[in-house]
C-alpha cells in the first residue's frame, strides 16, 4: 500500500477551552482533489498554515509523504509542496518581470550557486495559466487577477507533489475560475499530484473535486464524489439559522421568501451555490 | 582639474575607501529598499554614537567597539515583539533617542581631546587611519561575500514572506542575517558620512535604481552604477570647493536622484 501524501492526526491549535482547530484527521492520497469549506474563522486557513509547516499545532501531529514534519524535517519536506496563500500586497513594489517571480517557486531559488535558469518549466508553467506571453512584463502593472496567475504559477513551478491553496480564485472571473479548477483537475489526474483548495463556494468546486471536508474548528463531514452533504452538517458549520436554497440560472434574484418548500429542501451538493442565513 | 584631483595625495589616499564604501552600500542598500529597512539605518547610525561613547570611556578601539554596538542594536530591532504591538518603526525610534542620548552623556563626560565629534557626526574620509582601512577591508570582503549567498533568499523573502516560509527557507535566521550586516555596512559608512549622513549612502543608490531597474541584478548593477558616480562626484566636488567630503558624496547621490526621478518621469509622459 502506498504511503500517504498527506496524514494528519488528532490535529488541535489553539487554547484548550476555546480551540481553533480541535481534533483534526484527514488523510490524502495521491492525486486526490480536496476541497475544504466552511464559514469565516473556521479555521480553514490556519489548517492550511500548519499542513505548510507555517504554524506548529498544539497537540496532534503531521505526515507528509510518510515523514513526520519537524522543524528538522521541515527544509526538505516542504520542497516538495506548492502553497498559495491570501495575504498579498495589494500594491507590489518590488520591481520584477513576471518570469522572476515565477522563478521564486523554484526549489533551487534560494540557491546562490545555481546554474539552471529553467526557463524553459517558468514558460511551461505560465503557458498552463495562459499567462506565457507577458513572461517579461513588469509583475507590478499586472490586474489583480493576472497577477494571482503567476502567484498560481510560482506554486506550479517547481511541480510540487502537493498544492495547498488558499482561495485560488479570489481576484479570478468566473471563465478563469473553472478554467484553474478544471486545470488543477488534470494535474491531479495526469500528473498524481494532490490539491487540497480552500474555497467558499461550493457549488464552484463541486464538480471538480473528489471529496469535500466541511470545516468549523472540527471536520463535522468528509463527504466524497457523488455524496450529499448532510442537512446537520450544514448546520453545524453555519449554526441553526441558516436556510439552505438551491437555485439555478432560473432564479437569479431570487430570496428565500420567494421560494416554494420543494426548492428550499433540496440538498444536493452538486446544485447548491448558496448558503443564506 | 581631473587631473589635478587624481594627482593630489590626500584624495588618491580616499579614492579606495570610498570607492569600497560605495560597492557595498550600493549592494546592501537594494536589500534596505526591498525590506523597508530605511528608518532602520537611520536608527542603527545614530545608536552607533553610543558604541563610540562606550569605546571612549572604557577606552576600547572605536571601530570595533562601535560595530558590535551596531550589529547588536540592529539584532534587538529585529527581535522586538512586532506580535506585542510593538512595530519596528517605533522600536527603531526608541532605541534611536535611548542610543543617543547614551552617547551623548558618555562622550560629554569623557576627555573630548580623543573624540572628533564633527567627524563622527558628519565624515571624514580624508583622515582615514591605516587601522581604519584595514578595519574596511575586512568588512567590505565579507558584506558582499554573505550579501552574494544570501540575496536571492532576501528577495524572495522581501516580496512574499510567508511563501518564501513555507518553501523552507529558514526566514527568521535569514533576517537576522540581513540586519546584522546592515548594522555592520552603517558602521563602514559612519567614516565617510558619518552618524547623521549615513543613512544617504544606504538608501540613495537602490532609490535611484528603482526607477530604472526590472530584476535583482538590474537594481543591484544600477545601484551600484550610482553610487560609485555619487562617492566619486562628491569627491571631486569636495576636492574642488573643500567642501566636507562626506554631505558632498550624499548631497551628489541626492542630485542624481532627483535627475533620476525627472528622467523617468519625462519617459513616462513621452510613452503615456
Amino acid at each position: 500500500m502506498s504511503v500517504p501524501v498527506l496524514q494528519v492526526s488528532h490535529l488541535s491549535f489553539g487554547p484548550l477551552h476555546k480551540p481553533i482547530l480541535d481534533g483534526i484527521n484527514l488523510k490524502l492520497e495521491a492525486g486526490h482533489f480536496l476541497g475544504i469549506v466552511g464559514p469565516n474563522g473556521a479555521g480553514k486557513s490556519t489548517l492550511l498554515n500548519m499542513m505548510a509547516g507555517l504554524t506548529p499545532p498544539s497537540s496532534g501531529h503531521i505526515d507528509l509523504f510518510g515523514r513526520c514534519l519537524t522543524r528538522f524535517s521541515r527544509h526538505k519536506l516542504l520542497s516538495q509542496i506548492g502553497f498559495l496563500h491570501q495575504l498579498h500586497d495589494a500594491t507590489p513594489r518590488l520591481p520584477m518581470r513576471v518570469q522572476d517571480v515565477v522563478a521564486m517557486g523554484l526549489a533551487d531559488y534560494a540557491t546562490p550557486w545555481r546554474r539552471n535558469r529553467h526557463l524553459q518549466e517558468i514558460v511551461d508553467t505560465l503557458k498552463l495559466l495562459d499567462m506565457d506571453h507577458l513572461a517579461d512584463a513588469d509583475f507590478r502593472q499586472l490586474s489583480g487577477g493576472q497577477r494571482q496567475r503567476v502567484r498560481l504559477a510560482r506554486a506550479l513551478v517547481r511541480q510540487p507533489k502537493l498544492l495547498l491553496l488558499d482561495e485560488p480564485s479570489a481576484a479570478l472571473d468566473s471563465v478563469r475560475q473553472e478554467k484553474l479548477f478544471q486545470l488543477l483537475r488534470r494535474l491531479c489526474d495526469d500528473a498524481g499530484m494532490s490539491v487540497i483548495m480552500v474555497e467558499h463556494d461550493i457549488a464552484a468546486i463541486s464538480s471538480h473535486v473528489d471529496s469535500v471536508a466541511c470545516l468549523n474548528r472540527q471536520i463535522h463531514y468528509h463527504a466524497m464524489k457523488g455524496e450529499d452533504i448532510p442537512e446537520d452538517a450544514w448546520r453545524a458549520m453555519y449554526g441553526d439559522h441558516i436556510h439552505i436554497v438551491a437555485h439555478d440560472a432560473h432564479c437569479i434574484g431570487c430570496a428565500p421568501g420567494d421560494l416554494n418548500q420543494e426548492h428550499q429542501t433540496q440538498m444536493n451538493t452538486d446544485k447548491i451555490t448558496g448558503i443564506q442565513r | 582639474m581631473i587631473s589635478e584631483f587624481l594627482a593630489s595625495p590626500v584624495m588618491r589616499e580616499a579614492l579606495l575607501p570610498a570607492l569600497l564604501v560605495a560597492f557595498v552600500t550600493a549592494s546592501m542598500s537594494v536589500m534596505v529598499m526591498a525590506h523597508r529597512l530605511s528608518f532602520l539605518t537611520v536608527g542603527v547610525s545614530h545608536a552607533s554614537l553610543a558604541g563610540l561613547g562606550l569605546a571612549v570611556t572604557l577606552s576600547l578601539p572605536l571601530l570595533p567597539t562601535a560595530t558590535v554596538f551596531s550589529v547588536l542594536i540592529a539584532l534587538l530591532l529585529a527581535l522586538m515583539p512586532r506580535k506585542k504591538g510593538i512595530s519596528e518603526d517605533a522600536g527603531t525610534g526608541m532605541l534611536f533617542a535611548g542610543s543617543m542620548a547614551l552617547g551623548v552623556l558618555l562622550i560629554s563626560s569623557t576627555n573630548s581631546a580623543r573624540v572628533d565629534l564633527f567627524g563622527l557626526l558628519f565624515g571624514n574620509i580624508l583622515t582615514i587611519s591605516p587601522v581604519d582601512l584595514h578595519w574596511l577591508y575586512l568588512m567590505s570582503s565579507l558584506i558582499p561575500l554573505l550579501f552574494v549567498l544570501a540575496a536571492r533568499a532576501w528577495w524572495s523573502i522581501a516580496f512574499d514572506a510567508v511563501t518564501a516560509d513555507a518553501s523552507g527557507l529558514p526566514v527568521s535566521a535569514l533576517r537576522l542575517l540581513l540586519y546584522g550586516l546592515v548594522g555592520l555596512t552603517v558602521i563602514l559608512c559612519v567614516k565617510l558620512a558619518g552618524i547623521v549622513l549615513t543613512a544617504g549612502l544606504m538608501i540613495l543608490p537602490a532609490a535611484c535604481a528603482w526607477f530604472w531597474g526590472r530584476s535583482l541584478f538590474s537594481l543591484w548593477l544600477l545601484s551600484l552604477l550610482f553610487s560609485v558616480t555619487g562617492a566619486m562626484a562628491g569627491l571631486f566636488f569636495s576636492y574642488i570647493y573643500e567642501w566636507p567630503s562626506g554631505a558632498t558624496v550624499v548631497l551628489s547621490l541626492c542630485t542624481l536622484f532627483i535627475l533620476s526621478w525627472g528622467l523617468n518621469w519625462a519617459k513616462s509622459r513621452l510613452t503615456a
